[in-house]
């Protein structure tokens, strides 16, 4: 029985994850220090590697049309050796929307309220989370098309504004950064932005024309990279070296915006983009893993565990991140490497396992 | 803030639980209540200021001390 009754249609996916790569905008200033102006060489190469790592995932849900990765799970390694696979990809989503949660807290905190507690802003937001969640997918679907157009406008407009601060020469000179630095930050950005369209392994079975996820995917990849390109352009030409030091190089270069002493102080835009992309990702987030428990445990709907997953993470979040370094070292040198086993390993070997063992058969019971 | 806490679960409880009960659906009610008594386990913890093992802070100490297998 599918646990979703909802549909969402092609262009709507493409929405969704142009919007999720977009949000990877602010995630990306801990590229920063690694790669240094170097950042958007590292960035393409990232999306080149990540949009063949995005075709092994496309090619294990086209394999298996209209189900989710916990049922693609259990039909490849079979019932109790699968939920053991499904286990370790519930604890990532879990991970990573109290990562989102602790994200969208300590961006508020630093840069719009300073003075309220952590807590209050994640409650606050994941209760918002929790409210698109139980609407279902097709409501988050819906609002991503409005969302994406209002953080690529803002990209665009503050890259017009900013032409008269920008020195190209900051570019110069290319490749300075040793070579075990550019892979260490393709590996940054691929993991913060690109791979994690593994989540929608949980989304794609719900569309409505299952032919055309390739297509869609791949074009929502580009639009968000070519967006997410042109901020990072924006930034390292407005701020130059100063890009590498501050904590958020998007606010800070949008804040030297100041035309006739009329059109200034913009960050208040950038910050609003930003929350609103950071509400599709953690809401994408939370409904995989409120999805992926619902489907192990068996359940009829999946409303009952929106509450306590929103608790849990919220829970995790508090006790996972102190502060902003513990965060920003765990992202900058553990997470890369430790994410790989989820993001490459896991579904490499299960599109392995699945062309050996030739599934789906056709007229078995499978 | 432990009474507030209370008042929160007690809320989560009401929302959910006459629903679930009316429409027989027991298997999802079990689920409920166990992931909901997790969740107010880890909350009352860290509440009260008991420091509770993160598993992604675990994961860390794996890679970084153990295996060694994170970026210098």
């Amino acid at each position: 029985m599918r646990l979703e009754r909802g549909e969402i249609s092609s262009s709507q996916l493409t929405f969704l994850i142009s919007c999720f790569i977009q949000g990877a905008l602010f995630p990306l200033s801990l590229a920063f220090p690694i790669s240094k102006h170097d950042t958007w060489l590292a960035l393409i190469a990232a999306f080149i590697i990540g949009v063949f790592i995005v075709l092994i995932y496309i090619a294990l849900a086209s394999r298996f049309p209209g189900k989710n990765i916990i049922e693609i799970n259990d039909l490849i390694y079979g019932p109790y050796f699968g939920k053991l696979v499904s286990l370790q990809y519930v604890y990532f989503f879990i991970i990573s929307l109290s990562g989102y949660l602790w994200f969208i807290g300590d961006f508020v905190l630093t840069f719009i309220m300073p003075e309220t507690p952590i807590i209050v802003i994640m409650t606050m937001f994941t209760f918002i989370c929790a409210w698109a969640v139980r609407k279902g997918i097709e409501v988050i679907a819906r609002i991503s098309v409005i969302f994406v157009f209002i953080p690529g406008i803002i990209i665009l407009l503050t890259f017009a504004l900013l032409l008269k601060n920008m020195e190209f020469t900051n570019f110069l000179p290319v490749f300075e950064v040793p070579l075990e630095d550019f892979i260490q930050s393709t590996n940054i950005i691929m993991h913060i932005s690109v791979c994690e369209v593994l989540v929608f392994l949980m989304v794609i079975p719900y569309m409505n024309k299952p032919k055309q996820a390739k297509r869609s995917v791949l074009l929502g990849i580009i639009s968000g990279g070519l967006i997410l390109l042109t901020g990072m352009i924006r930034n390292i030409a407005a701020l130059g070296p100063l890009s590498e030091i501050v904590t958020d190089p998007s606010l800070i270069a949008v804040s030297l915006i100041n035309i006739g002493k009329i059109i200034s102080r913009l960050e208040v835009l950038v910050s609003m983009a930003q929350i609103l992309l950071l509400f599709i990702i953690t809401s994408v987030f939370y409904y995989a893993a409120v999805l992926s428990v619902a489907q192990i445990t068996k359940l009829r709907s999946y409303l009952p565990v929106v509450i306590p997953i929103g608790i849990i993470g919220i829970t995790l979040s508090l006790i996972s991140y102190d502060s902003r370094m513990q965060f920003s070292y765990s992202t900058m040198y553990i997470t890369p490497i430790l994410s790989m086993h989820i993001y490459i390993v896991i579904p490499l070997v299960s599109l392995i396992v699945a062309k050996v063992r030739k599934l789906p058969q056709r007229n078995g019971r499978n | 803030m432990v009474f507030l806490l209370v008042c929160v679960f007690i809320g989560v409880i009401l929302f959910e639980v006459p629903s679930l009960i009316r429409q027989k659906h027991w298997r999802e009610l079990i689920v409920f209540l166990i992931l909901l008594s997790i969740a107010f386990v880890m909350a009352f913890l860290e509440t009260i200021g008991v420091k509770i093992p993160s598993p992604a802070k675990g994961l860390d100490y794996l890679m970084e001390d153990i295996l060694h297998l994170n970026y210098h």
